[in-house]
């Protein structure tokens, strides 16, 4: 263990990670060498593993520090396999780290957690999903983050360049609802198996929240969603978009009950986040002046039906629902992990 | 109690710097662009001012697949052999 000095007073420790420059501006848990090596244990890991490689800045992720990370973050020894699954999405070569981890956009890292493991370790999928009260998920994004600052030199100011940020950057995380799912959960319909479980990191600018308490078809809910991501503020025009959407609970009813599938609501928004390159010159999203043709040629936000990702999360009532707007495909893709503990149950 | 340092250094891997240019007069320019929205002609302008004020020519441009990328080895590796003097840009 990197152990490098010494206090007494768990308040004066507390300060002293803070004088360190090494939280993420709340106190930290001061670590011991028992709790570290809790946390490998769980997960099965020596302190000096390899948990990847952060290509291009020569940052490489041991178990020891991804520990230490989780510890300071709150985590609870049985968090660590899914942190170490993040971290495993985090440095692959897909997710690309280094635009949206260091871009003044200010991405959030956003979990979405899947299987037995979700519901094992108590990560809320129900109400305020994305808020606060419970510790799996405030603590596992925040470990998240913190490995990011402390690990992978991607701190405020320096390699993280963010303009604004958003709160997610403090935490991110939560599990897809996946009793009364109406089709195959997130992590299945990203090629694995129902009995695994899974991280799916996507970078999201801010969230959004579409409302819509009237719709009774999919059809205008989902329009109200094609509107929210084909705003003419939208991040990147240059390629085309990823994105993660999260149905709450009546939302999800509607879906349901007209039977619609997975690849209905991604062909359906595919079609409708089109947009007159009009609109987008007349925001000088799109440089030149409006030329003939430009009222009626639609400009695609979406590609491919699975750059849709969809999930489900939130409470049973309410009509919310949200967009994570993604970094555009060129940048950056999701990626899913499966979540790997000793003995094999995921 | 201890105070457990959460932090890594890069791994060293051995890398220096080429030696800097005395002047620029007469080098092959080797242009890196990152797909941002004007880097390109960030890059070419100053490669045309390089090249009239300093007789450099442009001998190899790579286009990154984005600025979250870095540059593959192939291209990597023409830049090594062909060229003094490598501009990477971003612009926005």
């Amino acid at each position: 263990m990197s152990g490098i000095d010494e206090a007494t007073d768990p308040a004066a420790l507390i300060e002293a990670y803070y004088d360190a420059g090494w939280t993420d501006g709340l106190p930290v848990v001061p670590p011991s060498d028992a709790s570290i090596a809790a946390m490998l244990a769980v997960a099965g890991l020596e302190g000096h593993e390899e948990l990847g490689v952060i290509a291009g800045r020569n940052a490489v992720v041991l178990a020891e520090k991804a520990a230490i990370n989780a510890v300071m973050a709150g985590c609870r020894p049985e968090y660590m396999p899914v942190v170490v699954a993040a971290v495993k999405s985090l440095c692959a070569p897909a997710f690309a780290y280094h635009g949206p981890a260091s871009s003044t956009g200010g991405s959030a890292m956003a979990l979405v957690v899947n299987g037995p493991a979700a519901k094992r370790l108590g990560i809320n999928s129900g109400n305020n999903a994305f808020g606060q009260g419970h510790r799996p998920n405030a603590t596992i994004g925040r470990a998240v983050r913190l490995i990011m600052m402390n690990v992978m030199n991607t701190r405020p100011g320096l390699l993280d360049r963010a303009t604004l940020g958003n709160p997610g950057k403090y935490s991110f995380c939560f599990a897809e609802h996946e009793e009364d799912h109406p089709w195959e959960p997130l992590h299945v319909s990203r090629g694995l198996r129902p009995e695994d479980s899974a991280v799916t990191l996507i970078a999201s600018n801010s969230l959004y929240q579409v409302y819509n308490h009237l719709a009774a078809e999919p059809e205008p809910l989902l329009y109200c969603f094609a509107d929210a991501l084909a705003n003419v503020g939208t991040s990147n025009l240059l390629g085309f978009n990823e994105t993660l959407i999260v149905f709450a609970g009546e939302h999800q009813e509607v879906l349901q009950k007209a039977g619609w599938s997975r690849l209905d609501v991604q062909r359906f928004l595919i079609e409708h986040t089109r947009r007159p390159v009009a609109d987008y010159k007349r925001g000088a999203r799109l440089p030149g002046e409006i030329a003939p043709g430009d009222e009626t040629t639609l400009r695609y936000r979406f590609e491919r039906p699975e750059d849709i990702l969809i999930a489900f999360a939130g409470g049973r009532a309410g009509s919310w629902s949200a967009c994570l707007p993604g970094w555009g495909t060129k940048w950056t893709r999701a990626v899913t992990t499966r979540i790997e503990i000793p003995g094999g149950t995921s | 109690m201890k105070l457990f340092d959460p932090t890594s250094k890069p791994v060293d891997r051995g890398l220096t710097l080429a030696p800097r240019p005395a002047s620029p007069r007469g080098l092959r320019l080797g242009l890196v662009e990152n797909t941002k929205f004007n880097a390109k002609p960030i890059l070419e302008k100053l490669a045309e001012r390089l090249g009239r004020r300093h007789q450099t020519t442009v001998t190899f441009r790579t286009r990154k697949r984005s600025a979250s990328h870095e540059v593959d080895g192939d291209a990597i590796k023409a830049l090594r052999a062909q060229c003094d003097l490598v501009i990477s840009g971003i612009g926005d």
